[in-house]
């Protein structure tokens, strides 16, 4: 299986490459994306500093030199949508790609991919779509946790849910922190969602778009009170 | 892990409820305080004889009005106008309706959002001019839009500092906050919660249109005292 990291960054490329490059059958490639279409001066900058904050910036720099000297990583200076860069994608000829930049995919971009575009979203499908799902479940006394399903342009109503996974809200004091942790489950959550669809006679459970509602930014006054029912949990839970 | 492992809170859900409220409650507080900053003197002098009564409102604890009972599943028409209602309803007053036999036919969001601002404007007004019926069940996709609309285009106009409607920005807020009133939904208060929160300088740009401005902070302050989320 051929299998592209859709990555904003080469250290968050890298970083989900780590877990699933030893998988075996899997053909790994990490595109890096232009977010935001930074200038190269302030795009480089930002790479330097997000590898500094790793602390193994060392290992990094192997790492991407080893994937850069086997063509293996794919740094796009257009945006991802231009038809240069679905050109280069295009020439990969990947069956999935997993998502990890903040970028929004057009229909042209996720069409490149034979089964599509897998992300690991922070919220339980298909009740919470959208924005700050995590604190939404919790403020309303729902279980918290990550879907991998494959995109389509709407806002998380791809249909194929590949697996979702519960992680409980307590022991995290803080929504930053509790959000952190559930962002930092992608790379093994796409290994196991790849492991899923390389088994024979793979089955999606359907998100259905009609059983949930989108969420929007919350509110300080909302994401406080959150905070204070995280800080309560803890104290319950010892 | 399970469903049901993640189910199992040490926080009950009361205990969120009670939390919720508690935020709800400091946030009237601070709104009873505070509402003259987003209402300038000069503006409040606009309104009229309207300006008395939301001072009071805004200022005082008024009974809040349950209108869950008001909005069942019928289509309700008002004699008055959009904005009479609009007042009453704001100001926890009577509003006027008589049930009707027939409702109008579904409004399509996509047929919605191809008319211009002024002519939505207008569209929202008469459809709404019994501004609960946007309370009832079959209003639920207009409401999801304009609910999408404040949320993701509206808010980032307002916040990049680029050029609104101010009447049919704060049309919406209205309807929204009537529909929470209604079917007590946490994310249609949150957007008034979110609103609230902007900066002063995009808030003040709504003063443009101090009525709808007015009668916003009212349906705001009523749904913060609301005792049941």
């Amino acid at each position: 299986m051929r299998v592209a990291i859709i990555a904003g960054s080469i250290s968050g490329g890298i970083r989900i490459a780590k877990e699933i490059e030893n998988l075996s059958g899997v053909d790994l490639f990490v595109v890096v994306c232009n977010v935001e279409k930074r200038s190269p001066l302030l795009r480089w900058s930002r790479e330097i500093l997000s590898a500094l904050k790793t602390f193994r910036w060392q290992t990094l720099a192997t790492k991407a030199f080893s994937y850069a000297r086997q063509s293996r990583l794919i740094i796009l200076h257009r945006p991802l949508d231009d038809a240069s860069s679905i050109e280069r994608l295009r020439a990969l000829q990947c069956d999935v790609g997993l998502h990890a930049a903040n970028v929004i995919y057009r229909e042209s971009t996720i069409s490149v991919f034979r089964l599509g575009i897998l992300n690991a979203h922070i919220g339980i499908l298909p009740k919470y779509r959208g924005r700050c799902v995590a604190e939404w479940s919790v403020l309303q006394g729902d279980p918290t946790g990550v879907t991998v399903f494959f995109i389509d342009s709407g806002i998380d109503t791809g249909a194929r849910i590949v697996l979702r996974e519960f992680f409980p809200s307590e022991g995290w004091r803080s929504v930053p922190a509790l959000k952190n942790m559930l962002f930092r489950c992608d790379a093994r959550l796409y290994r196991k969602a790849l492991e899923a669809l390389m088994r024979p006679g793979v089955r999606f459970e359907s998100n259905d778009a009609s059983k949930g509602q989108r969420y929007y930014v919350m509110s300080s006054l909302f994401t406080k009170a959150v905070n204070k029912i995280l800080a309560a949990s803890l104290m319950t839970s010892g | 892990m399970d469903l049901e492992t993640a189910l199992s809170r040490p926080v009950p859900l009361d205990r969120c409820e009670g939390l919720l409220r508690e935020a709800l409650l400091r946030r009237r507080a601070e709104l009873q305080k505070s509402w003259k900053h987003f209402i300038s003197a000069e503006y409040l002098a606009s309104l009229g004889s309207l300006a008395p009564e939301v001072g009071s409102f805004l200022s005082g604890q008024d009974p809040i009005r349950d209108w869950r009972f008001v909005a069942n599943f019928t289509w309700m028409n008002c004699e008055a106008t959009f904005l009479d209602s609009l007042r009453a309803i704001a100001l926890g007053g009577k509003v006027e309706y008589q049930p009707s036999n027939t409702s109008p036919s579904r409004l399509l969001t996509a047929d919605l959002n191809k008319l211009s601002s002024s002519e939505r404007l207008q569209a929202l007004c008469d459809r709404y001019r019994c501004p609960l019926n946007i309370g009832l069940p079959s209003e639920s996709d207009v409401a999801e839009e304009l609910l999408r609309q404040l949320m993701v285009p509206d808010r980032a106009k307002l916040e990049a500092g680029e050029e609104i409607d101010a009447d049919f920005v704060l049309l919406k807020l209205n309807l929204v906050g009537i529909r929470a009133m209604i079917t007590r939904e946490l994310r249609l208060v949150d957007a008034l919660n979110y609103f609230y929160e902007l900066p002063k300088r995009s808030l003040t740009r709504l003063q443009t249109s101090p009525r709808l401005l007015a009668l916003w902070l009212c349906i705001y302050a009523q749904l913060l005292c609301a005792p049941d989320w």
